[in-house]
């Protein structure tokens, strides 16, 4: 192979610089979609704003555990932004990329499989990385300090977003067909977001209990102390979601399908 | 638009020239690049029988034999057998169902096969680990259009260029496909023709020794089309080897150097287009109409009626043609619609695909 290779000046860029190639192409993609920048933007923005005039003069309470409503909303919009900017996109996007033949292309060329997945992992977690400068930037307005705790904040970024990657890339998996994907999507995310208390507090035990074993509790949990409290990681509630995230991973690996046409 | 293709004369060869301005990578690709893979492997240390034979597998982009696949209980391909030599353009035909698609498929890696051997460009496309190279050296236009529809036309083709090891210059593909002056137009705004020759673009991007070509004039309108054949040329000239399908006859005849005819699953045809299913040595047909009062009985040659109109099935039409026509004179009787063919690529297609049975699913089933 190298002898017939010899007459071709190897010219291919490493690692790195191709993962940067992707990236940048994705943000380009991504950008340029109105959608998904409003759905990513837009919406928390105008989320934390509402949070902020209904409750913004409010002190701490017990109700919103001991922090402010805004210190309590600000984490977990961070948290759902995260989930949209990986889960959502990712299992709706390459339900449809795989529809319409784009996978099948990018298979044919000699991108490597890792690359094309780390390139969406960098790309998701810069759009997180957006979307949590801006909605501790809004929080700022109304009050909520800024965190001092950044190592912590970055570790939960990175892992939790690398945790909804694996699982949208899963669920992307799992679909046989793009248009019943968003549906899909929505119907496991949104009951396990409210319980989870990404929309308000719960104060039912059992629930707490359950869903602090499933993906979002966790992670809500896991931003809320170096966001709002001014604690460092939270070892536990980052297991919870590595684990979901190796799930995730484990059957990505085993069930994506690059092909529209499955044998 | 497409005066790029038809018009504007884009060699192939030319690229190295072109992209010396404008990129490094680009600038030593192009044609010359083609020839060192093949030539260089198995020429050096074998000799005699051996020598001959690898460099005889040398010499062939592609070989199959007895290739099979089975979709359930459907055998889609049973027992292909075919072979591309390098620099070659070989036409895939037959009907939908005849195992075109998943003949391709398994060549370009997709698709597993249940049995045979196939070897491309030296390698095997089931062998995963040859996968990489083997991408790096062909180059696909697919069926369906598909691209991001946010990116730009320039965009598109430059994220692919980065994926190859040496591509082709992005500007002078860019004007090979006919897309000059749409460099900044996002995709999502091209029409279905201009999707399509961004398509034969991504093809081209890698410098492919081997191009597949699937259906890739379909949906153009007539200019476009010879525009594309022109395009296929040009990359004959530069040592591309081409497999391509298609259903449209015309196409065929003008790119193909040999034709495959597939159908139901195996070859039942294979050769030169002008030759295939003995076509080449097939009597020319003498057609006209007669006018009223005039027997059959009457002609000089004996002839059939047929639809209306007299045939004259011949094996030396120059002598049967002057017969006829000097009698017509002599008599003063006019031969209206005076034709002389020879059956067609279509005829032949039809005849040797007629019993073929029609896909049982046509939508979703592999082709």
């Amino acid at each position: 192979m190298t002898a017939v290779l010899a007459g071709r000046a190897p010219r291919r860029r490493n690692n790195l610089a191709l993962v940067i190639h992707q990236v940048k192409y994705e943000q380009l993609s991504f950008w340029r979609n109105p959608q998904s920048a409003i759905f990513t933007f837009v919406f928390p923005v105008v989320f934390v704003a509402i949070m902020g005039a209904l409750f913004g003069r409010l002190g701490k309470s017990s109700y919103f555990g001991g922090l402010t409503a805004l210190q309590y909303y600000v984490p977990t919009i961070a948290a759902l932004c995260v989930l949209g900017s990986c889960y959502g996109q990712l299992a709706v996007g390459l339900a449809a990329r795989r529809q319409n033949g784009i996978l099948k292309r990018v298979r044919a060329t000699p991108l490597p499989a890792w690359g094309y997945f780390t390139g969406l992992l960098a790309h998701c977690i810069l759009d997180s990385l957006a979307d949590i400068v801006l909605i501790v930037g809004v929080g700022r307005l109304y009050g909520v300090p800024f965190p001092s705790q950044w190592p912590a904040i970055a570790l939960t970024l990175v892992l939790g977003a690398a945790s909804f990657c694996a699982l949208g890339v899963a669920v992307a998996s799992l679909i046989a067909n793009a248009e019943a994907a968003p549906a899909v999507t929505q119907l496991v995310l949104f009951p396990l977001l409210f319980l989870s208390g990404t929309y308000m507090p719960i104060s039912s035990p059992l629930i707490d209990r359950v869903t602090g074993w499933l993906p979002i509790r966790p992670f809500n949990e896991a931003l809320t102390g170096p966001l709002s409290r001014h604690a460092g990681a939270d070892w536990r509630h980052l297991a919870v979601l590595a684990a979901w995230g190796a799930i995730g991973a484990i059957v990505a690996v085993r069930r994506f399908r690059w092909d529209p046409r499955p044998e | 638009m497409h005066q790029d293709l038809t018009g504007g004369p884009a060699p192939v060869a030319a690229a190295p020239s072109g992209a010396a301005a404008a990129a490094g990578a680009g600038a030593q690709s192009g044609a010359s690049t083609h020839s060192g893979a093949g030539a260089q492997s198995g020429a050096s240390g074998l000799s005699g029988a051996a020598g001959a034979a690898v460099r005889n597998e040398a010499a062939r982009a592609i070989t199959v034999a007895g290739l099979c696949k089975s979709y359930g209980g459907v055998r889609a391909v049973r027992d292909v057998s075919f072979s591309v030599g390098q620099g070659e353009i070989v036409a895939l035909l037959g009907p939908n169902g005849a195992g075109k698609t998943t003949t391709l498929e398994i060549l370009e890696g997709f698709r597993a096969r249940d049995g045979g051997q196939v070897r491309v460009l030296g390698l095997d496309p089931g062998d995963k680990s040859a996968a990489r190279e083997l991408r790096e050296r062909t180059g696909l236009v697919l069926q369906d259009i598909a691209v991001e529809p946010y990116l730009t036309v320039r965009e598109t083709i430059a994220r692919q260029a980065g994926y190859y090891r040496a591509p082709r210059d992005v500007a002078a593909v860019i004007s090979l496909a006919g897309l000059a002056g749409l460099e900044r137009r996002r995709v999502r705004s091209l029409s279905g023709g201009q999707k399509r020759r961004l398509d034969l673009a991504l093809g081209l991007i890698g410098d492919p020794e081997l191009l597949y070509l699937d259906e890739p004039t379909t949906g153009f309108d007539p200019a476009a089309r010879r525009g594309a054949w022109d395009l296929v040329r040009q990359l004959r000239t530069a040592g591309t080897t081409i497999l391509l399908t298609t259903h449209d006859m015309a196409e065929a005849q003008a790119l193909a150097d040999r034709v495959v005819l597939l159908s139901d699953g195996t070859v039942v045809a294979e050769g030169p287009p002008a030759g295939l299913g003995g076509r080449g040595a097939e009597h020319a047909r003498i057609t006209f109409t007669l006018p009223a009062g005039v027997a059959l009985a009457d002609l000089p040659v004996p002839g059939t009626r047929r639809e209306g109109s007299v045939v004259i099935e011949t094996a030396q039409p120059t002598v049967d043609l002057h017969r006829l026509t000097s009698w017509a004179v002599q008599h003063d009787v006019a031969l209206s619609g005076l034709t002389v063919d020879r059956p067609s690529l279509e005829d032949v297609y039809l005849r040797l695909t007629r019993d073929a049975t029609p896909p049982i699913a046509p939508d979703r089933s592999p082709r």
